[in-house]
């Protein structure tokens, strides 16, 4: 991989993409251009420019509410800019109708932060669905030998006539995780994979993501503020920051960033400001009324 | 104010673009699905929970719409000595009016309202969203087979209600008010024609298409959690209602026109 690889714009932002190690022009798979996005007058993503290369794992890390989903949606179009190009091997894509948006989205694997499985349908039936949707000549038993090698993958084979209500946290994500991978999607989009997770369900998705970069050399997307999972699975670090980007490197890049947001956020340090905040908020408790006050 | 009123037009403005646009999405989708085979077992699916399980609850309003109207327009009739003409007066309403209208707001309660939570519950879990990102058309698959069943079961529906008010009319005036049957039914024959029962079960198609779309536009719409679903439900249900008296009072005067075209002369009951 070359400096100049993966990042369009990135001069315009505040750090330049930094290189993750290895030699030889990569191939660009996903980029958006000058992305900007507003919900009504809130600007969510401002100016934002950014690719994504062939087989490799591009992890998004952030403040919550910083804009990482939204951006993580632009690149499947389930969010329309509000100005800017979303690229997906070099077709631009943003502005194509939904019905010529589906076949794209065919090449997607997208896994959802809470798995979003469908709560009426078996967890045979959810890993089924895609494949009944896009494969209409497949035999039942065909179908059912797709979801048996898929639930292998994430290891619940057997989990097959359960439904969703009835699973962990844990085990609904890997579900989710069989479902997106049920086309043999191209790309895998994970939004915070791990969150609300133990330690070692953590580390069972971090090593699934591993699993399919190595098995099935799938690009992945991985949006977290997990960092232990961020230096794992991540070939390149992107940090999300007030809806512009302020960090893109490998993990080394990220670990030794002179900036302090970035500090703060991997270290996960309190800033000064919040600290004001809550100290403030504390001398306001102190003067709070107590129902005694109110009494005669 | 004027600033505050100004953007609220103007959202409104756009909500009924948006809505406008989703309906029509709707209509082409569903008419294109009708020509796919694997969109039966999604409709057949809907036809059990909006059709079948609404049957009772009905079955129940038509019923009492019928003896009820019968208990009400007793006294006025008896009293000019037209009480063998009741027959008329109950089936004509409930065929016309009441019968398509109460089982359409009984429907917009009933299924309009758990298809809006339905739909709601999905959007904001993302279940949408997921639809979506595995290459399905949501509108597809979510609202086409919805749509499809309400117009196809909802003037069923009202027929099964107008023959409970047909009938609990006549066992009201039968039994409690003692009214010669024979008389009640063939006064009843000469006064109700076919166009009027017509008329309820083609209004019954409109009103079908009315409420699934609206529900269906709200559950797709919804704000997140509990509250936003909640408030959607509400909103389509009310949505809903305005829309069938609406639709109630438009269709009443094309069919007048329609009918007085075709026969300018109405013979008098």
């Amino acid at each position: 991989m070359t400096a100049d690889i993966g990042v369009c714009g990135l001069e315009q932002q505040n750090d330049q993409r930094q290189p993750a190690g290895e030699n030889g022009a990569a191939e660009i798979q996903i980029e958006v251009r000058n992305l900007t996005k507003k919900f009504g007058r809130k600007l969510v993503l401002d100016n934002i420019s950014v690719s994504v290369e062939r087989g490799k794992t591009t992890v998004i890390i952030g403040p919550s509410g910083c804009g990482k989903t939204v951006l993580m949606k632009h690149f499947i179009v389930l969010q329309r800019p509000t100005t800017g190009e979303v690229y997906f091997d070099g077709q631009r894509i943003d502005h194509l109708g939904e019905r010529e948006l589906n076949s794209v989205r065919t090449r997607f694997g997208y896994l959802f932060q809470e798995g979003a499985l469908f709560d009426s349908m078996s967890v045979a039936e959810n890993i089924m669905f895609p494949i009944k949707q896009h494969f209409k000549g497949v035999t039942w038993r065909q179908v059912e030998d797709v979801v048996k090698a898929k639930l292998a993958m994430v290891g619940l084979d057997g989990f097959q006539n359960y439904f969703p209500a009835s699973l962990s946290g844990g085990q609904r994500k890997r579900v989710a995780l069989a479902r997106a991978i049920a086309l043999n999607p191209e790309v895998i989009l994970y939004d915070e994979p791990t969150t609300g997770l133990d330690p070692i369900r953590s580390d069972i998705i971090n090593e699934l993501v591993l699993k399919l970069e190595r098995d099935l050399g799938v690009t992945s997307v991985v949006v977290t503020h997990d960092m232990r999972s961020a230096y794992k699975v991540g070939d390149r670090i992107i940090m999300l920051h007030n809806g512009r980007i302020i960090a893109d490197g490998d993990a080394d890049h990220i670990r030794d960033h002179p900036h302090p947001t970035v500090q703060q956020f991997i270290n996960g340090q309190v800033s000064e400001d919040d600290l004001a905040v809550l100290r403030m908020s504390g001398a306001v408790a102190t003067s709070q009324f107590l129902p005694r006050d109110f009494q005669q | 104010m004027i600033a505050s009123l100004g953007a609220k037009a103007v959202q409104d403005v756009v909500d009924a673009g948006r809505f406008g646009r989703f309906t029509w999405r709707a209509a082409t989708t569903s008419l294109r699905s009708c020509l796919v085979r694997g969109t039966f077992p999604l409709v057949w699916s809907q036809v059990n929970v909006i059709g079948v399980r609404s049957v009772p609850v009905i079955m129940i309003t038509g019923a009492f719409v019928g003896m009820t109207l019968a208990v009400q327009a007793y006294d006025q009739l008896a009293g000019m000595g037209l009480e063998e003409h009741l027959g008329v007066l109950i089936n004509i309403a409930v065929v016309k009016e009441l019968g398509p209208v109460l089982a359409a707001v009984m429907l917009a309660g009933r299924v309009g309202g758990a298809l809006t939570a339905e739909l709601g519950t999905m959007n904001v879990t993302e279940q949408i969203d997921a639809v979506r990102s595995m290459g399905t058309d949501p509108i597809r698959y979510l609202v086409a087979p919805r749509l499809l069943a309400c117009l196809l079961l909802t003037p069923i529906l009202i027929m099964y209600a107008d023959v409970m008010g047909v009938i609990g009319g006549a066992l009201v005036s039968f039994l409690q008010l003692g009214i010669n049957s024979r008389a009640y039914w063939n006064f009843s024959a000469a006064g109700v024609e076919l166009w009027d029962v017509a008329i309820g079960v083609v209004k019954g198609f409109f009103f079908g298409g009315a409420i699934a779309t609206i529900s269906c536009y709200k559950g797709f719409n919804c704000k997140e959690g509990a509250h936003g679903v909640g408030q959607a439900c509400t909103d389509a249900f009310v949505a809903s209602f305005i829309s069938i008296l609406a639709l109630d009072f438009a269709l009443a005067v094309i069919f007048k026109s329609i009918y007085l075209t075709f026969w300018p002369i109405k013979s008098l009951v």
